[in-house]
């Protein structure tokens, strides 16, 4: 049959336009649009004038947003790799399970992802408030010191990377459960065969055959936490907001409370490249490393 | 025939009707950001206005959550004229508004179309709506902080004076005493303070400082000269009061009303939006005997921070306000205005006089031994940078909490605050 080329690009154009003007329109065009207005002096609302690279200079010696670095890597550092093995372990228990007893202890771990923030919020605020919350009795009880948790610098990164890491597990856990149920049954009975002991099974087989959704699941943590922000906002409220800082946070303080669009946007920009940086540079190792182990 | 005639003729009624209605009534787009007991009585007040005015005008109101997220609202809303024909607006957010562009003036006109005056209103509330010689807002109330107080657990402490108000208000030394002679009767603190949310103890250490006539702000440059000491001064104050018990450590704002209505603390100072929480429960019978009364003069004269609610029209980008709205707007403004006896069961000390002045409000309690402190007001500083959820409330309030509980020096904590704001 012949095959009228010109047609079919012309009809293949014409399918994946719809969705090449709605990402034009609502990412490239702001994208673009964002890099621009870096460059400018303007308010939240509006135009400005072109002030070149000042706005990235001053970033160098701005100290809230160093903080708001510092915070943001912490921050990751001590939520990703470790909510990624958490959520590891609780699918290789889960996985054990069989039948009902598996779905609703699935369910438990799950319950927390489906909760909006604003409840993580109060659930948790009235779990560790200073004077009236929960946590504090038993801590009296015990006889320990009450610890203002989300208004000392020294407690409060460590307590939110605790509570994100309680809410977001289920969803990892739910695609370590789809990996691990992908492996062949046949391998672990041959692995049996060969008197091979848990450990080494884990080691040889479970890891390895698991190291893609690992890998996955890493940089999905990765670019959720570099972005985070709500947390972080709703927990500093009145407390020690310039202390606790994150990049997210901070582009917000710039643009809707200091009404500098420019500095805002510069900041943005900032972050943008971040986390294509860190991304790619994290896609690339866990490529290297995973083709390594097979 | 004569079926298609009275037809005809019905429908013309009807539509005639309908016609002139639309045209008498004309609905006014009412945004606020008034959600607690206050938001309650400003709605008894809308419909009130509602009633008095029907078919002519009609108030359409909404409530749209506090602070950032309300201004950040009006700011984008009035930039591609989507903004309401009216809004409250807090007066420390006036400067910023005007820099923005987001306010229409009110002018000399408008204010003899609704029949007010500066003379209505105190200079110091006159003041904060007014930028650059010009009006933007009509104040509707001042609400200042005040300190409430526990009339059974002072008496028992033996501190409550023959006058109902706690004794030591005129010194330092005094009121320390006072909260002092409260712990040794058993009070677990005898002070409440917000002391978990350095937003709200801007106001209580702002007040300090205007006692002692120090400036956050002196010709565009912040605590200039001896005011960083004045805020060094009003936060040790409070710093050594948390070092020796009297006071309540890491509270935030609902724990701390918690504190005071469950007897747990014997004085608080909060805003006077907190009295409608106290009369209604004393009137259900679950609070103790209780006052309010203006903040102890810590050091050299009574001096307390306010700010006003006050109405503001958009300046909407593209739209012109036809002539009838804004007569419908400025009818808004007058009648509420000249109605607010009503809005100070919520607290609030009206703004217009004739209202404080009047033998009803005079009768009012405890408003009325509070109202006292117009006269003693002072409002944020006049910059863009001020004002609720503004960025020197952040600055300041970021190193206030370590402060307070006892965490970092009131020196080391002015130097840092100096460092921030001059980063802004």
């Amino acid at each position: 049959m012949l095959r009228n080329r010109r047609r079919e690009t012309l009809f293949a154009l014409a399918l994946v336009a719809p969705f090449v003007a709605i990402y034009g329109l609502v990412f490239v065009y702001p994208t673009i649009k964002l890099f621009m207005i870096s460059l400018t002096d303007a308010p939240l609302i509006g135009g400005g004038n072109y002030v070149g690279f000042d706005n990235y200079t001053r970033l160098a010696s701005d100290r809230r947003f160093n903080t708001a670095v510092w915070n943001t890597a912490y921050f990751v550092l001590i939520t990703v790799v470790p909510g990624t093995l958490i959520a590891f372990a609780i699918a290789l228990g889960v996985n054990r399970l069989r039948g009902r007893l598996q779905a609703a202890i699935l369910a438990l771990f799950f319950l927390p992802y489906i909760l909006p923030v604003s409840v993580v919020y109060l659930l948790w605020d009235w779990t560790l408030n200073f004077q009236f919350g929960i946590a504090m009795h038993v801590f009296d009880l015990l006889g320990i010191q009450r610890i203002p948790v989300f208004k000392s610098t020294a407690w409060f990164m460590p307590a939110v990377g605790v509570i994100t890491i309680w809410w977001t597990a289920g969803f990892s856990i739910l695609l370590f459960l789809a990996g691990l149920r992908a492996i062949p049954a046949e391998i672990y009975e041959a692995a049996a065969l060969d008197n091979a002991g848990i450990w080494s099974t884990f080691r040889r087989i479970t890891w390895p055959l698991m190291w893609p959704i690992t890998a996955l699941v890493l940089t999905i943590q990765l670019i959720s936490q570099l972005k985070i922000f709500d947390q972080v906002y709703l927990f500093s409220t009145g407390g020690r907001p310039n202390d606790n800082v994150v990049l997210v946070y901070y582009v917000f303080q710039r643009a809707f409370q200091s009404d500098q669009g420019g500095r805002a946007a510069a900041v943005a920009v900032v972050l943008f490249i971040i986390v294509i940086v860190v991304s790619v540079l994290n896609f690339q190792l866990t490529r290297l490393s995973g083709g390594r182990s097979r | 025939m004569p079926n298609w005639f009275r037809l005809t003729k019905a429908v013309l009624v009807a539509g005639s009707l309908m016609a002139s209605a639309a045209h008498a009534e004309e609905t006014v787009t009412w945004w606020d950001f008034l959600s607690g007991g206050d938001g309650v009585r400003m709605k008894q007040l809308i419909s009130d206005f509602n009633a008095a005015h029907q078919g002519k005008i009609k108030i359409d109101a909404t409530t749209l959550e506090w602070g950032t997220p309300f201004y950040a609202k009006v700011q984008t809303s009035a930039a591609v004229g989507e903004a309401p024909d009216i809004m409250t607006y807090h007066a420390s957010r006036i400067p910023l508004a005007v820099k923005q562009g987001i306010l229409q003036e009110i002018t000399a006109d408008h204010w003899k179309t609704m029949g007010l005056s500066q003379s209505d209103y105190a200079p110091a509330t006159w003041d904060a709506v007014t930028s650059d010689g010009k009006q933007y807002a009509v104040p509707l109330d001042t609400h200042p902080i005040v300190l409430y107080y526990n009339k059974d657990l002072l008496k028992k402490a033996g501190v409550l004076g023959d006058d109902g108000k706690p004794k030591g208000m005129d010194s330092r030394e005094n009121f320390t005493a006072t909260l002092k002679a409260l712990k040794e009767a058993g009070v677990k603190f005898p002070l409440g303070s917000v002391t978990a949310d350095g937003n709200f103890m801007f106001r209580t250490i702002y007040s300090f400082m205007g006692q002692q006539d120090g400036e956050l702000m002196t010709d565009g440059e912040f605590l200039a000269g001896d005011n960083a000491k004045k805020l060094e001064n009003a936060l040790s104050v409070l710093a050594d009061w948390t070092k020796e018990g009297l006071q309540s450590t890491y509270t935030d704002y609902p724990a701390t009303v918690a504190l005071f209505t469950s007897g747990e603390a014997a004085m608080m100072i909060n805003g006077v939006w907190e009295v409608p929480t106290m009369t209604d429960l004393a009137k259900n019978g679950k609070l103790f005997d209780w006052g309010a009364v203006e903040l102890p003069v810590i050091f050299d004269h009574p001096s307390t921070y306010a700010d006003s609610h006050s109405f503001a029209i958009p300046a909407n980008k593209g739209k012109e306000m036809s002539p009838e709205k804004r007569a419908a707007v400025l009818e808004v403004m007058s009648w509420i205005s000249k109605n607010s006896l009503f809005w100070a069961t919520a607290g609030h000390i009206p703004a217009y006089g004739p209202v404080t002045n009047s033998a009803e409000y005079k009768a009012m309690e405890p408003n009325a031994t509070y109202s006292s402190l117009t006269t003693n007001m002072i409002f944020d500083p006049k910059t863009p940078l001020a004002g609720i959820a503004g960025p020197i409330f952040d600055v300041m309030s970021n190193f206030f909490v370590p402060t307070l509980n006892g965490e970092m020096e009131p020196a080391e904590a002015v130097e840092e605050i100096k460092a921030g704001l001059e980063d802004l």
